[in-house]
């Protein structure tokens, strides 16, 4: 056990440092040895152990005689920490390949193989009835919602449905929705599209959403890009945005009648308390079929969701 | 007269440097001692101011090589007490002498050798080799249980069968007894055998005369005694020289050559094949000299002032047991231990680790004797000139703490 434990040790230790390597290929061969039902006789274990054992002597004669004298029961332990370190190194692994986190889908942490943390970064929603803390993933549910009254596209022959609740001004919304775009490419889908002002002053856009798809649903779409693809600091600016309602073949009159109705006021209201009623608590958050994802996802995580697509 | 031990200590750089950050404790010197600053160096002065071939060439650098060579052979025959210079052939170490005897004697089967039972590889191998080629009859006479020489043992096995060759160590490497060599070589002699000494051991540590003790063949090793590593001498006497054949022939070794045959050139020239290690030959006069100039009387008292101490201390431990005669005064500078349960590698490892104490550990090249007796493994502490009491307290306090984290 010893002989595995050094092998582990001084492999990763040679790919630092030269010095270590000959002790490597020592352990492996005595390792080579064991796994060949053969007694390890090279004296790799009793030189190593001598060696720990008088720099603990030096320092402490107690540590030195608990470790020379109970080096295997060490060699055990490390041996089953080993193990279980590497199960969960696998499983940190399978988890980022599956859901872009080692801690598993949603999930925040730290993620070797995303330092960053980029795949689950989201804007938290800052509102009162928003909870506070750690949220767990299964909480956030389509709820409530009433689809058909959001801007909605359903292409012939869609089997996949997919719904994104992301804030204009957002940077993961952001991020992620080019991604989503070409998701929507790859099949017909059954599609709808949410703006949840995680940002107060994004408030004012959700009156423009609710009016452009009032108005014309088919335009909305058009409006949205724009939205998307100017600038934060623009579409802060009521008149931009009003800019791109012109743009997007609106007629201003109307379009400014709708904002000033005081039943378009409530009912936005209504539509964000129904959308916090799927326990949403960042954007971007994305329902692709049954699967919920919170903050910008690698494309792979987003396909595996889709019918068809399992890989 | 006791060593000016701080004067002797300056002249062995090695001893001023530090080793795992702690002044380095050398105890191997069974094994190869440390060299003075004046063999370093005359060695080095080979290379820098004359490093030309030697006995060869008439110029004025190479007759500096041959007059420094011819210095060294005649240091080193005063230095055991040889008639004549030509009676010491230079060697790589005591192993090439033995072997040189081995093959250079016409054997015949059925040939007696006679070796002791705790013989190292390199006085036990040859004679194992020509059992099998030349059909000789190698006999082993035991030891007492301390290790020491039993004379009526020795003495019977003479009478018991006509012995061709006694090969001895003189000085064992194992528990570092020293055999009653000039008993030995009258009592074969009387029998009509010749003595070989393995005293690789000896000659580094006792006072040695060859005449006085009419051995026939001595072989020895400079690296043991302040020398260059890979050089060393065979003592012989001259006549005995003349009837041996070279055991490696070519360059430097003959008189002439036609096309089809050739003269050999006297002992020991005939025996010195190709060009020689002339830096290494250069280097073991000077070491003799050394020895001399320090007096191996009080390297003999030294040795055994330490090594009183040591046996005294060590034999305090619990599970540890020293091989050989409890009497320090019959181990010379060694003391070989081991410890029960404990692995006498990592004793030395950790000696060297904690404390910067190098000694050997193993079977020391005498595995037939640790075969014999089931034995493991042993470590062992050999001392020198150089080495000081302080040096052994520091070495028995490391191997009581080492033992007690087992």
């Amino acid at each position: 056990m010893f002989c595995i434990i050094a092998f582990v040790v001084f492999s990763i230790l040679s790919l630092f440092s030269a010095t270590h390597r000959p002790l490597a290929k020592e352990a492996m061969a005595c390792v080579f040895r064991r796994m060949t039902l053969r007694p390890c006789n090279t004296g790799f274990k009793e030189k190593v152990k001598s060696r720990l054992t008088a720099k603990l002597a030096v320092r402490s004669t107690f540590a030195a005689r608990t470790f020379n004298r109970h080096s295997e029961v060490f060699s055990w332990i490390f041996f089953v920490l080993m193990l279980w370190s590497t199960v969960w190194v696998i499983r940190g692994g399978v988890n980022f390949y599956l859901y872009g986190s080692c801690n598993g889908l949603n999930a925040s942490g730290f993620c070797v193989f995303d330092p960053t943390g980029s795949n689950g970064k989201v804007t938290t929603v800052e509102n009162t009835v928003c909870p506070t803390g750690p949220v767990e993933e299964r909480k956030v549910t389509l709820g409530d919602l009433q689809l058909q009254n959001y801007p909605h596209q359903s292409e012939a022959g869609a089997e996949d449905k997919l719904v994104f609740i992301g804030c204009y001004s957002c940077d993961y919304t952001r991020k992620a929705y080019p991604m989503i775009q070409n998701i929507l490419k790859l099949k017909p889908f059954d599609y709808t599209f949410i703006h949840f002002p995680a940002k107060p002053e994004t408030q004012f856009l959700s009156d423009y959403v609710y009016c452009a798809n009032k108005l014309d649903p088919q335009k909305f779409w058009t409006l949205n890009e724009s939205l998307i693809s100017s600038s934060v600091p623009d579409i802060l600016a009521p008149k931009f945005v009003d800019g791109l309602v012109t743009k997007a073949g609106y007629d201003a009159g109307e379009f400014q009648s709708c904002l000033i109705d005081p039943a378009t006021d409530a009912a936005v209201k209504k539509q964000e308390e129904e959308i916090l009623t799927t326990g949403l608590y960042g954007t971007p958050t994305i329902f692709i079929n049954d699967g919920v994802f919170v903050g910008p996802k690698p494309d792979r995580v987003y396909k595996r969701s889709l019918k068809g697509f399992w890989w | 007269m006791a060593l000016d031990l701080q004067k002797i200590r300056q002249d062995f750089p090695l001893l001023s440097t530090k080793v795992h950050g702690k002044p380095p404790i050398y105890f191997d010197n069974a094994c190869a001692s440390l060299r003075p600053q004046i063999v370093i160096d005359v060695v080095k002065d080979y290379y820098e101011k004359y490093s030309v071939c030697g006995g060869r060439s008439k110029y004025y650098l190479a007759e500096i090589v041959s007059q420094k060579m011819d210095a060294a052979r005649i240091a080193i025959a005063k230095f055991i007490g040889a008639k004549r210079k030509e009676e010491i052939v230079f060697t790589r170490n005591t192993t090439e002498g033995i072997n040189l005897v081995a093959y250079g004697l016409n054997w015949k089967a059925g040939d007696v050798i006679l070796t002791s039972d705790k013989e190292h590889n390199s006085n036990l191998i040859p004679w194992q080799i020509l059992v099998k080629t030349k059909r000789v009859i190698h006999k082993i006479v035991p030891t007492h249980e301390d290790g020491t020489f039993d004379l009526t043992a020795y003495e019977n096995a003479l009478k018991e069968q006509s012995v061709t060759l006694v090969a001895m160590g003189s000085t064992s490497n194992l528990d570092g007894v020293s055999f009653p060599m000039e008993k030995i070589v009258s009592l074969a002699h009387q029998h009509g055998a010749r003595v070989l000494f393995d005293a690789a051991q000896t000659v580094p540590s006792q006072p040695v005369d060859v005449v006085k003790l009419d051995v026939d063949y001595m072989a020895f090793s400079a690296h043991k005694m302040l020398g260059p590593s890979g050089m060393g001498a065979l003592y012989a006497k001259y006549a005995l020289l003349e009837e041996l054949a070279p055991f490696m022939v070519g360059g430097s070794t003959v008189e002439y050559t036609t096309y089809t045959d050739h003269k050999f050139l006297p002992p020991p020239e005939k025996f010195e094949a190709g060009l020689q290690d002339y830096a290494g030959i250069i280097g073991f006069g000077e070491a003799v000299k050394y020895l001399e100039s320090i007096g191996l009387d009080a390297i003999v008292q030294h040795e055994l002032e330490l090594n009183t101490f040591l046996t005294a201390e060590l034999t305090k431990i619990p599970r540890l047991k020293i091989i050989g005669p409890a009497d320090p005064a019959l181990r010379g500078g060694v003391v070989t231990f081991l410890v029960d349960g404990v692995d006498s590698h990592q004793i030395a490892m950790m000696a060297d680790e904690m404390a910067g104490i190098m000694i050997r550990s193993g079977q020391h090249c005498v595995h037939s004797w640790f075969d014999a007796r089931g034995v493991h493994t042993a470590a062992r502490a050999s001392v020198y000139l150089y080495n000081t009491l302080d040096e052994c307290r520091t070495f028995t306090e490391t191997i009581k703490k080492i033992i007690s984290l087992f």
